[in-house]
């Protein structure tokens, strides 16, 4: 995919083109991203990086839609129930965007498929469901120095970083072991908060614009309504980034 | 406090794994700060210290 912008495109990017100029836009063309996971989270960063104009989303996921989902995973409708969350993803999001490609994969995420599944992406957006499968992504993100944007929630809460490898604070850093693991209840505007919150980490770090998350760990407490930053940094020790 | 709570402790010097074990907290669940900066629970905490602690979330 060349970075030149159609007529069509500098028209549909208009408003945002005011923000960072033709330049940033043709940049996010030229981006492709590894989304992890089309679910609450998912769901949210995938339809704000469609929109926003990232030229190539690629999108794995396992699992089916189930009217439960529905809440929150706002990819899907009624009509896809039963259906792959990747393949009615990747009609949300080209019915959005037709200027994008979206790769739809169904997979599980391994260790054995990551760098596989992450091959010629050049940032990693973290919307998964549990720790094991973050720490995945987070050696992967490391081991091919990709930027990785990490977002997670339940219920009110929600908290997200930006991790450079080799820079800042990895997610084992912060996060040195795995909560265990538990259904947790889960609002759809509160994966908005955080899906927005990491899409403009990805826009920002494509751009060059603003300042990155980066040893900054974002917690969201939407009960509450209060947005909190803890300061963070890398870990001599860390079993997954001292090497770097 | 993950509650939102704050609590006055009288420690000198103390781990913060000894800290949240003493306050009923599971260490696994939570991440603490200590004067705004995320630190291990080997590190200790005491004097004027300040601590954050935090359940973090896992959902997506």
């Amino acid at each position: 995919m060349t970075g030149m912008l159609s007529d069509a495109e500098k028209e549909r990017y208009s408003r945002q083109i005011l923000l960072f100029g033709e330049d940033g836009q043709e940049r996010l063309k030229r981006t492709r991203v590894f989304l992890a996971g089309a679910g609450g989270l998912g769901s949210a960063m995938a339809l704000y990086l469609a929109a926003a104009g990232f030229g190539s989303i690629r999108i794995v996921d396992c699992d089916q839609v189930d009217l439960s989902n529905l809440n929150r995973q706002i990819l899907h409708g009624v009509s896809d129930i039963n259906r792959d969350k990747v393949l009615s993803a990747q009609e949300s999001l080209t019915g959005l965007n037709s200027e994008i490609e979206v790769d739809a994969l169904v997979e599980t995420m391994s260790e054995e498929n990551i760098d596989r599944l992450v091959q010629s992406c050049d940032l990693i957006m973290d919307g998964m469901d549990s720790f094991a499968a973050r720490y995945i992504l987070n050696r992967a993100a490391l081991k091919s120095r990709i930027p990785l944007i990490h977002g997670a929630i339940s219920g009110y809460q929600g908290q997200a970083t930006t991790v450079i490898p080799g820079r800042t604070a990895c997610l084992r850093c912060i996060f040195p072991r795995a909560p265990p693991a538990s259904v947790l209840p889960a609002l759809g505007s509160t994966c908005g908060v955080i899906g927005s919150i990491a899409v403009t980490e990805a826009v920002k770090y494509v751009t060059g614009t603003g300042k990155l998350l980066e040893d900054r760990l974002v917690l969201w407490d939407g009960r509450n309504g209060c947005l909190d930053e803890l300061a963070c940094e890398r870990n001599a020790l860390c079993p997954d980034c001292s090497e770097l | 406090m993950p509650d939102g709570s704050r609590r006055e402790m009288a420690e000198g010097g103390s781990r913060i794994e000894e800290i949240l074990n003493k306050l009923g907290i599971n260490p696994v669940e939570v991440i603490v700060a200590r004067n705004g900066m995320i630190v291990s629970e080997e590190e200790t905490a005491g004097g004027g210290d300040e601590l954050k602690i935090v359940r973090f979330v896992h959902g997506g």
